[in-house]
């Protein structure tokens, strides 16, 4: 107990830089995977083979190649992800900003990594809206994109909820991986610090950074079961 | 109108029928609709073979056929929810355009009621037609509800307009799916056939509305089996069989003396049962 | 990091099953002088092991010029030598030595089990340990320092991080990430860390961080592998004194070892094992430290 009340704030600073590194990649997998889920199912065929070979390529590869990839492959080719220093978002998120790249190259990894996952989520909800909404939709002139988000997607969102959300705790418990790629800090980095370099007994800090992904994971759980519970009553 | 300029057979017989059966307005002018050597494959399956159609303006075309008999696809075929591989399809004059926004707005002038009516699950019935003006005429929202309310009091379903589909009877979704076509003010309706997912008791409050536009003039092509609605709204009968369009006549004499023997054997079947 | 924690049980685990990892013979680059003729006092671990005329010796299998197998399959490394010469000193020709494997997390246990007979695996003394083996030594004393891009000038020295920008790399959980930290400004915006440290020496290759930091030996090892892209700062700015691990109380084969490191480093067999190894990157040889004789 003493570990982690004595450490508390290195948990702390660890769950902050984790907190960020789900949050920002959260939002980027679900606007990517979105993109990708409207091209797989869209009616010009290049889309749709770009989009599937996306889905091929990234969801049949290891997570540490992809984070290789980034980390390593992109600068390789001159790319610092610096379209991540988003003006404003970059002063809350302070990392972004600043010249280790890698917490960038951490979000693009997993961004693109569950972009595939979220695609594919999406996608399974889209087959379950009758095909005949669709049709609706298209006959009264609405186009792709207009169908796809007033008729399809909200359709879909049902029974995209729960799927969706285990994609993003998988990406939350995936985000350990960012620690093994030059991310200084975040949460299961800690762990490594404090029982590797300070000596610490293991079990006592694998509680703490457990507890540091359960406090992310399991109110997104619950959340998603008031969801499930809401829409039930309303389909 | 197609016959003057000589065109083929079938083209005679829907002036037959103009002339006879139900309409008040006569057909005139180029024709809205043209099929021209439509064809289309199911895999092996060939369901068009050689379409070749003409609908006048105010026509109301049933085509009736045993199933399988591509009167479904044909329906489809005109406003590309099925696309098709040879021939051309024009509505109004317009050849159909390839999939994208010309698409899209060749559609918005194309109404389409489907068997199992499509309404939009999430959306209220007042929704499913306001929708439609709203997102693709860009009519303002006021002005898209109160002529919604005025089709769904058209079609008997005013107080109904809160209401999610699924709170809806059959009959009453279908009338709501033709206010939601109606409201976009298309030049021709398409009918798959309307009826067949009803209950029967509520096949026939569906059938008067689809009558009373029929009198007022809309340009209608109704996949059906209903042979009442024919005879008392059809300008003209078109009979499918294996992809092709057998025979077309005006609806008494189709139904009173068929020619083809494909006919004959489909009719005998449906009107002895 | 957990690959590690996974190597070292496996390692464990081998050891226990009693095979023992592999025993290749190692190439001979110096080849010490054995003495045949040499005789112990009875009942001492000296005694015992020229009688057998076999020792068994935990080595790192995967730490550049210190003890590495390469492709051949021979080990090869300064740890090594400085094994071979303690061998022929004990009478015991090269060839029969047994080597065994050591991770860093299973040098004590091999030791306490008597699965080996010494340890010589850049091997840090330090009072804890010492609670739990004897140390020989030091007959090495690595320290942290820094390595940077060939053509770098402007950092020579880990004072040089104190400016806030330049970026340095280590291995997570590692005892030198965690004392450059001390060097930093903003660890977050200067740390960079990976669980290897071959992922660190490409990210300088790429020029994603300014420096790698941890012991010099490892650094040298990296250096080597780079082809010359990288240069040691050469400034240790931590003591990290190398020992023999042996039993704890054996106090008698502690002294000889001792007394063996000094008599090789009077005739230059010393000299000779830095020279085949570590020599080839850091050409100027040590001189043999001053002997921890506690």
């Amino acid at each position: 107990m003493d570990v982690l009340t004595g450490n508390a704030g290195v948990f702390a600073s660890g769950f902050f830089v984790t907190f960020q590194i789900v949050l920002l990649a959260a939002v980027g997998a679900l606007v990517l995977g979105t993109l990708v889920a409207a091209m797989r199912i869209s009616p010009l065929p290049p889309l749709r083979w770009l989009g599937t070979a996306y889905v091929t390529v990234v969801r049949n590869t290891p997570l540490t190649i992809v984070f290789f990839m980034t980390a390593f492959g992109l600068p390789e080719i001159g790319v610092d992800a610096g379209f991540l220093r988003i003006p404003l978002l970059d002063s809350l998120f302070t990392r972004l900003g600043t010249d280790v790249p890698y917490f960038r190259f951490a979000i693009v990894a997993l961004t693109v990594y569950t972009a595939a996952f979220v695609c594919e989520a999406l996608r399974a909800g889209v087959n379950a809206v009758q095909p005949g909404q669709s049709e609706a939709g298209r006959s009264l002139g609405l186009t792709f994109t207009q169908n796809l988000r007033l008729i399809v997607l909200p359709q879909a969102g049902r029974a995209t909820v729960v799927p969706l959300g285990s994609v993003i705790i998988a990406m939350i418990k995936n985000s350990a991986l960012a620690g093994a790629f030059g991310v200084a800090g975040d949460l299961f980095q800690t762990s490594d610090e404090l029982t590797s370099a300070q000596g610490l007994p293991a079990i006592p800090v694998f509680i703490g950074v457990a507890a540091g992904y359960l406090i992310l994971t399991v109110p997104l759980g619950l959340l998603l079961d008031r969801i499930e519970r809401s829409q039930a009553v309303t389909r | 109108m197609a016959e003057r300029a000589g065109e083929p057979p079938a083209a005679g017989a829907g002036a037959a029928a103009g002339a006879g059966a139900a309409a008040d307005t006569e057909p005139a002018g180029a024709p809205l609709v043209v099929l021209r050597g439509v064809n289309k494959h199911f895999g092996d399956l060939h369901v068009l073979r050689d379409i070749n159609l003409e609908i006048a303006r105010g026509e109301v075309v049933v085509v009736i056929g045993p199933s399988g008999s591509g009167k479904s696809t044909l329906c489809r075929a005109i406003n590309r929810l099925e696309p098709i591989e040879d021939g051309e399809i024009t509505v109004d004059g317009e050849p159909l355009p390839e999939e994208g926004r010309a698409l899209a707005r060749l559609r918005a002038d194309v109404g389409m009621v489907f068997q199992s009516f499509n309404l939009f699950a999430h959306k209220t019935i007042l929704q499913n037609v306001t929708l439609g003006p709203v997102k693709v005429r860009k009519v303002p929202a006021a002005e898209a509800r109160s002529e919604a309310m005025d089709l769904l009091e058209r079609v008997g379903i005013a107080s109904q307009a809160g209401k999610l589909p699924a709170q809806l009877s059959g009959g009453q979704q279908q009338r709501a799916a033709i206010a939601r076509a109606l409201a976009m003010r298309p030049k021709v309706m398409l009918f798959d056939e309307p009826t067949s997912a009803l209950d029967p008791e509520m096949v026939q409050e569906v059938l008067d509305v689809m009558i009373s536009l029929a009198r007022d003039g809309m340009t209608m092509v109704v996949v059906t089996h209903e042979m009442g609605f024919a005879r008392r709204a059809a300008n003209r009968v078109v009979f499918m069989a294996d992809g092709q369009i057998v025979e077309q006549a005006a609806p008494e004499s189709f139904f009173t003396a068929p020619s083809s023997d494909r006919a004959k054997d489909f009719l005998s079947k449906i009107l002895t049962h | 990091m957990m690959i590690r924690k996974l190597l070292a049980a496996t390692a464990v685990a081998a050891l226990a099953v009693g095979t023992a990892a592999c025993g290749s013979s190692g190439s001979s680059t110096t080849a010490p002088k054995v003495d045949k003729a040499v005789k112990f006092e009875a009942g001492t671990t000296m005694d015992k092991l020229n009688k057998a005329q076999k020792i068994t010796v935990g080595t790192k299998f995967d730490q550049p010029l210190f003890g590495q197998k390469n492709l051949k399959g021979d080990l090869v490394g300064f740890d090594v030598e400085i094994a071979k010469i303690v061998a022929a000193k004990l009478g015991v020709p090269a060839d029969k030595i047994t080597w065994v494997a050591t991770p860093s997390k299973v040098r004590e246990e091999v030791i306490e089990q008597g699965k080996v007979d010494f340890v010589v695996a850049t091997y840090t003394i330090n009072d804890k340990r010492k609670q739990r083996v004897g140390f020989a030594g030091p007959y090495y004393v690595a320290g942290q320092d820094i390595m940077v891009n060939k053509d770098d000038t402007s950092i020579t020295g880990p004072d040089s991080l104190r400016d806030g920008v330049k970026k340095v790399c280590s291995v997570t959980g590692s005892t030198p990430a965690e004392k450059i930290k001390t060097f930093l400004k903003d660890p977050a915006k200067q740390l960079v860390l990976f669980d290897v440290y071959s992922k660190c020496a490409d990210a300088l290759k790429n020029k994603q961080v300014d420096a790698v930091t941890t012991d010099n030996v490892i650094l040298l090892g990296l250096i080597d592998a780079s082809g010359g892209k990288f240069k040691l700062i050469d400034q240790p700015f931590t003591q990290e004194p190398y020992g023999i691990g042996l039993k704890k109380g054996d106090d008698k084969f502690r002294a000889f070892i001792n007394d063996t490191l000094e008599a090789a480093a009077k005739n230059g067999d010393y000299e000779k094992a830095w020279k085949a190894t570590a020599g080839k990157v850091k050409p100027q040889a040590p001189k043999l430290p001053v002997l921890d004789r506690y």
